[in-house]
């Protein structure tokens, strides 16, 4: 007969238990805000509301909005602006934070000033930008709709029409609206990432910088073959800092041109908008936010890999 | 005695956690006020109205005012019983909170304000209670115009709000500019809308962009199109866009756009169009017969000066002759047409104290003068109760010009049968605005085509 094995206490059991109870209200909290909402949608995507409540649609809610004419259209919008915005973006704050770099007197004030944009919220920003081209009496609309300036009758910006698409029905060229956009995106966007850009360039070695300048490097070959390499993971990672932000932001779009003139800004972010909280169909909504969500998902996984494959570098 | 503390310090944190769960877990105390013999019950009402915003310069200035009045008379006349608690909302945003709040169980109010086309979308999303019977019980019933009612009617015959004003669409004109009146029929305008040009005025401005969810389709568009004949629908929930009158309609529109005949404003959005009417150098506007509530301060042609800042100016602007009340101009032979609004009261599925919501309609339309107080306060418009049309107040210059529009007009609501009115008010808005603005080279009939088939598509 064997002997019982001795009981342990009950402290030993909670001792045990305790990294369990002390991430429970975390996984909660996660389980709240992240699991069930994600659930909710996943059903909600086969589901269409009606008088009498909810019915099973399975995925006719991913046909009929594969079968919208804008929702074609917001896609490409949307390739668009995340190109033109993160191309602006990109490149000014590399340059300003070259700029900012050279040790000029007030660089301090330079930089307070430039985060000014980033503190102010999207919707106010994109107000302040259409009261500025707003047609008659915008800030700026006396010189764009000069018609000296912009022959035959002068440009206005939020009622413009998009020129002729150079490639089927493909938006580009954009609208004048659509890099009015952009341009007010950008502006929004670059002081982060221009300080971004300026902390990466402040660990570039000095020293490495100074033995390519003996060697003979002007500044082009210095910026092309050490500086842009050595910065380049913190680039991508504003990259994607800018794609996740430009395919999600919506609060721009919505106050500075509201998806206008006609549907020539509509991107993906405010289609989605439209759909749920303008047409209220709550089901062909949640399975665009799922495409949504699974472009975010790529580009979270791409970054994952490049700053892990940055990392195994080292 | 390490262990003795780990062992106490796991069990505060269960015991947190669980009174923290518990805490999520017991449902809120309801709001309500006891006295000492009876409990007096929250009436929570959703309006665009906000008694606390006494900004004489507000928008919303008239609803405003007659909620600060209203409210503590009616707390009075039901004191003891109901406790009416304002919470105001955005115009464009309610909808969606409402039926977001009935889907998710949320907190609904006992009342609802609303018009047509929002309606149809509660009735769609099961988020309006169905008061047939109630309705039908009313003393004020037999009294209704009828196509009111019918407004406030479902698919199913069943009726799901009480229509307590109606709105119809109409022009606001400047006498000065359009010195041999109005023009009744599209050539005369176009012939006016000439003239103006030359002398450096638009002929007129209107809402013309694609923005509030294609709202323009049932503004200027829809009276526009009524005028010619047109409609949107097949009288089946189908969507009919394509036919002979519609695209005449479109088509003198892409002549007036490509004319110049209004200011680029028209196709901005955000109602900066009715600066243009302000000032006077556009010379009407087709717009909601509230509208004068907006349009404010006003410069008359002759430069007389309205600019009290708030709705009193197209008042004093209409009452001195400056402004006239006209309907959309027809094609020979056609009756003007326009849209027909109502604005109403609704009980949202859910909501706590429907009887509150039955007394505080009853309150108002069981009384004249409160019905008139409602009519020509919040309600903007007409009155739904034939008895209340022929009230002095229904008599002074604005509601006499007024009625010279809506006598001329044959007015409907423009969604007809269509039970998606969101939906399809923004592909119309947007395949008009195509047609109209952006490439007026297009074919007409395909783009209508295009439009019709994409919303019947999800019939």
């Amino acid at each position: 007969m064997r002997s019982a094995k001795p009981r342990k206490p009950i402290s030993y059991h909670l001792r045990k238990s305790l990294p369990f109870w002390l991430i429970l209200p975390t996984l909660i909290v996660i389980i709240i805000v992240q699991v069930y909402p994600a659930l909710y949608t996943i059903w909600l995507s086969m589901q269409a509301r009606h008088a009498t409540g909810w019915e099973y649609v399975g995925t006719q809610n991913f046909e009929r909005l594969f079968g919208t004419g804008l929702f074609p259209e917001s896609v490409g919008h949307t390739v668009i602006f995340l190109t033109g915005y993160a191309l602006v973006t990109l490149t000014l704050g590399f340059v300003i934070a070259i700029l900012l770099k050279q040790k000029v007197p007030f660089t301090g004030v330079y930089i307070t000033l430039l985060f000014i944009p980033w503190i102010i919220a999207d919707i106010i920003a994109g107000l302040i930008f259409r009261l500025m081209v707003t047609p008659d009496y915008g800030l700026f609309s006396g010189i764009l709709q000069n018609p000296a300036l912009f022959p035959p009758n002068g440009l206005s910006i939020l009622t413009a029409a998009r020129p002729a698409p150079w490639f089927g029905s493909f938006p580009f060229p954009p609208s004048p609206a659509m890099i009015y956009l952009i341009l007010a995106a950008s502006w929004r966007a670059l002081p982060f990432i221009t300080l971004l850009i300026l902390a990466a360039l402040q660990t570039v070695s000095h020293e490495v910088m100074e033995s390519a300048r003996i060697d003979g490097a002007n500044l082009v070959q210095l910026t092309r073959y050490i500086t842009i390499p050595l910065i380049l993971p913190t680039m991508v990672v504003a990259l994607f800092f800018l794609m996740l932000g430009g395919i999600n932001g919506v609060g721009m779009v919505f106050s500075l041109t509201g998806g206008g003139p006609g549907t020539t800004t509509y991107v993906i972010s405010y289609l989605l908008y439209v759909i749920g909280w303008g047409q209220l169909r709550f089901g062909r909504a949640a399975a665009l936010a799922l495409l949504i969500a699974a472009v975010n998902w790529l580009l979270i996984l791409s970054v994952l890999r490049i700053t892990r494959i940055n990392d195994r570098s080292r | 005695m390490k262990r003795n503390f780990r062992s106490l310090f796991i069990i505060l944190v269960m015991a947190g956690l669980i009174s923290v769960l518990f805490a999520c877990a017991s449902p809120a105390p309801t709001k309500t006020t006891t006295t000492t013999e009876t409990q007096v019950k929250d009436f929570v009402t959703w309006f665009q109205y906000d008694e606390k915003n006494d900004d004489p310069a507000s928008d919303e200035r008239v609803g405003n005012a007659y909620l600060r009045k209203t409210i503590p008379e009616f707390n009075a006349d039901f004191s003891g019983k109901w406790n009416w608690v304002n919470v105001p909302k955005a115009w464009d945003k309610m909808t969606a909170e409402l039926v977001a709040a009935v889907i998710a169980g949320g907190d609904v109010p006992d009342m609802v304000e609303l018009g047509g086309q929002q309606t149809i979308t509660y009735i769609n999303n099961n988020a309006l209670m169905d008061i047939t019977d109630w309705v039908k019980a009313q003393s004020w019933y037999a009294d209704f115009e009828p196509g009111a009612i019918k407004a406030c009617t479902g698919p199913d015959g069943k009726i799901y709000c009480v229509p307590t004003a109606e709105r119809p669409a109409l022009v606001y004109v400047w006498s000065g500019r359009y010195p041999n009146g109005f023009p009744t029929t599209p050539e005369q305008f176009l012939v006016e809308a000439e003239r103006l040009k030359s002398e450096g005025f638009y002929a007129w401005t209107y809402f013309g962009s694609t923005a509030y969810g294609g709202s323009g389709a049932y503004r200027m568009v829809w009276s526009l199109i009524s005028s010619y004949g047109g409609k949107y629908d097949d009288g089946q929930g189908n969507m009919l866009l394509n036919i002979p009158e519609n695209v005449a309609a479109i088509t003198f529109l892409r002549e007036t756009v490509a004319k110049g005949y209004q200011p680029e404003t028209v196709f901005a959005g955000g109602f900066v169009e009715e600066d243009a009417f302000k000032d006077a150098s556009a010379g009407a506007i087709p717009t909601g017969l509230f509208g004068y509530r907006y349009i404010n301060p006003l410069t008359a042609p002759d430069g007389t000066k309205f600019d009290k800042g708030n709705e009193t100016d197209m008042i004093d602007a209409i009452a001195a002759g400056e402004v006239i009340m006209r309907p959309m101009f027809a094609p020979e032979g056609n009756i003007p047409g326009c849209n027909l609004d109502i604005q109403g009261y609704g009980i949202p599925v859910g909501a706590k104290n429907p009887e509150a919501s039955h007394d505080y309609i009853n309150w108002i339309m069981s009384d004249m003068t409160r019905t008139i107080e409602y009519v020509i306060g919040p309600g903007a418009g007409f009155p739904t109760l034939v008895s209340a049309q022929s009230n002095p107040a229904m008599q002074t210059p604005f509601y006499q010009q007024a009625a010279i529009a809506i006598n001329a007009s044959q007015c409907s609501n423009w969604a007809g049968t269509l039970e998606r009115p969101a939906e399809a008010s923004e592909l119309i808005m947007n395949a008009v605005y195509k047609l109209i603005k952006e490439d007026p080279t297009m074919d007409i009939a395909t783009e209508l085509q295009k439009a019709q088939e994409e919303y019947n598509a999800n019939n």
